[in-house]
């Protein structure tokens, strides 16, 4: 071993030192982490309200039966599902386009980049308020979407509609995230080795059979990483539903889980029954995050 | 080259050339899509709220009208929280980038360069934090920051923030490759374990802590959860609270709200044209991450 040259002991001293650097983040993640999830678990078993001066009960596994029978929550999966479903398809296909045209020009590819990157540097908040004023009935959206319809003066009631509503989130949420996706896409284009274009392309294949067969297969860790990130990322959206119906739209159909949670903490005090939700979401979620660790582990692609 | 000339030949064929004229209209028009509402936030915060709901939308505005910006600073009841807001966010976000950076840093240093005892299980745990999302664990950290009474307050709003598995995670792949000889050939030197990290480690690690960095910061100003949860006083809030009760009290000067709106970008976009290299790095680094 090239330490033996340094003086006995010098190990030991060097262990210590790393302990030292690490134990403040060990703290850390113990208060903040692991202390916060023990307690939302121990609390989903009792009827904690928030401001109640009497000492909890213990009340088992009410918080879930309730939550199972409750319209209320399956209402919220199923908004958190159809967003989720509907938003992240899109994005990983649409982004996977963009990234192979970007690829494919000579010029332009950094203009385009940053374009298709900057709202993703927005705060949520800005990119709701913008498209509450696009979604207003004499907003921009009425006008696009009647200039290529060519139905004059119809409003297409982006806010007020049920499902029109669930639309929209999806359309904010993938005109935010589309560029970052794209750009992951790109750095996965770029590590395909230019060689292995040509050899393709010299053996007579078209460059959509270049796509099909070179491009897409050699690519497909980067796909399934977007497609399990993005999930992961609509599981968990907040702010733009938040903002929405505070801008006057509909509750109901985009009353993600999230949301959920904070209005039965915040508004309506219990916690219990709010822990026993983000218990639910954290297993949701840590399925998923288990999924991306497998699949990032096995697909290991060699040229 | 017979096979080049072949390739030449090909992209010459008129599908090709129709292909390519189709290429560069979808990412123009996707360019125009994506573009459009951010151009729209900032030409509508420069007009009277009567010619931002105008059918159809005036894209250029007929003069200047500041008074949005005013009155958006202002406020509804001339208070100017805003521009407490706006420094609340500034602090916040500002700060836990620092921690985060430095935390991140010599906590991975730490991970990747020392053995000792238990390092592993540490490592798993730091990991296994990666699986806990803020959402799962607001309630419960609430009730904790409420109860030593920090809410309402800057370590409130920062103390959750402090450190993260991601950012531990990135510096940690970025120092596993650091050649062991330089950091000995220090120790011979006489230097301190703390010297190193200062004068070896933080010197070589500047891009991946700016890439680190920017994430942060961006992901903090864009943070309106855990204020909700835990700022009630107007001088306290961030600026997407300070949107938020906007939109509530007053929706229907859109000019100003935009106004508010392009306030709040314009730090955020002044950040991503000049340092968009770390921004877009960040995006990579982040699909490179193997646990």
């Amino acid at each position: 071993m090239k330490l033996s040259l340094l003086k006995p002991g010098i190990e030991q001293k060097k262990a210590r030192w790393g302990l030292i650097f690490i134990i403040p983040s060990i703290i850390f993640f113990s208060l903040f982490s692991f202390y916060p999830i023990f307690t939302a678990f121990y609390t989903s078993f009792f009827n904690k309200k928030l401001l109640s001066l009497k000492p909890p009960d213990f009340i088992g596994l009410q918080n879930y039966t309730y939550l199972l029978k409750s319209p209320d929550f399956w209402n919220s999966m199923r908004a958190t599902a159809v967003f989720t479903i509907g938003t992240f398809i899109p994005i990983v296909i649409l982004s996977l386009i963009l990234a192979n045209f970007i690829i494919s020009r000579k010029r332009f590819q950094w203009f385009f980049q940053m374009a298709y990157y900057s709202p993703a540097v927005l705060s949520s908040v800005v990119v709701a308020v913008i498209w509450l004023l696009i979604f207003d009935p004499r907003g921009l959206g009425n006008q696009f979407l009647n200039f290529i319809l060519n139905t004059p003066g119809v409003d297409h009631k982006f806010l007020a509609n049920s499902v029109m509503v669930q639309i929209s989130t999806m359309v904010v949420y993938g005109w935010k995230y589309l560029g970052y996706f794209t750009i992951i896409f790109i750095v996965g284009l770029t590590t395909i080795p230019q060689s292995t274009h040509e050899a393709a392309l010299i053996d007579g294949a078209s460059k959509w059979q270049d796509f099909l067969y070179i491009t897409l297969p050699l690519l497909k860790p980067t796909t399934v990483l977007v497609s399990i990130m993005s999930m992961l990322q609509c599981l968990k959206t907040f702010s733009t539903q938040y903002l929405f119906t505070q801008g006057g739209a509909p509750m109901a159909p985009i009353n993600v889980i999230t949301l959920n949670i904070y209005h039965t903490a915040i508004r309506d005090h219990r916690i219990g029954r709010a822990s026993a939700m983000s218990i639910i979401l954290f297993f949701i979620m840590l399925i998923f995050t288990w999924l991306q660790f497998r699949v990032s582990h096995s697909e290991e692609v060699s040229y | 080259m017979q096979n080049e000339g072949q390739i030449k030949i090909k992209k010459r064929n008129i599908s090709s050339v129709i292909i390519d004229g189709f290429i560069w209209l979808f990412l123009i028009g996707m360019a125009i899509f994506i573009l459009a509402p951010l151009v729209f936030m900032f030409t509508a915060s420069l007009m009277p709220a009567s010619d931002v709901m105008k059918m159809p939308f005036p894209w250029i505005p007929k003069g200047i009208y500041w008074q949005n910006y005013w009155h958006g600073l202002r406020g509804n009841d001339g208070s100017f929280i805003y521009i407490r807001n706006i420094l609340n966010s500034f602090i916040v976000a500002g700060s836990v980038t620092v921690t985060t950076v430095i935390l991140s840093a010599i906590t991975g240093f730490g991970l990747a360069k020392y053995h000792f005892w238990g390092k592993n299980v540490v490592f798993m745990m730091i990991m296994a934090t990666f699986m806990i999302p803020f959402e799962a664990i607001m309630i419960p950290l609430y009730l904790v920051i409420t109860k030593i009474g920090l809410q309402d307050s800057y370590q409130g709003l920062i103390i959750p923030f402090l450190v993260n598995a991601f950012g531990i995670f990135l510096m940690r792949q970025y120092y596993i490759t650091f050649p062991d000889e330089i950091l000995d050939a220090a120790r011979i030197d006489g230097a301190s374990e703390m010297m190193i990290f200062r004068t070896i480690i933080v010197p070589n690690s500047i891009p991946a802590m700016a890439s680190l960095a920017v994430l942060t910061f961006k992901s903090q100003w864009d943070n309106l959860l855990w204020p909700l949860l835990i700022i009630q006083s107007e001088e306290m809030k961030t600026i997407p609270q300070y949107i938020v009760k906007f939109i509530s009290e007053k929706h229907t000067d859109e000019g100003a709200l935009m106004a508010v709106a392009s306030i709040a970008s314009i730090p955020i976009l002044i950040l991503f044209v000049r340092l968009s290299k770390y921004f877009m790095g960040g995006a990579a680094l982040f699909s490179s991450r193997k646990g």
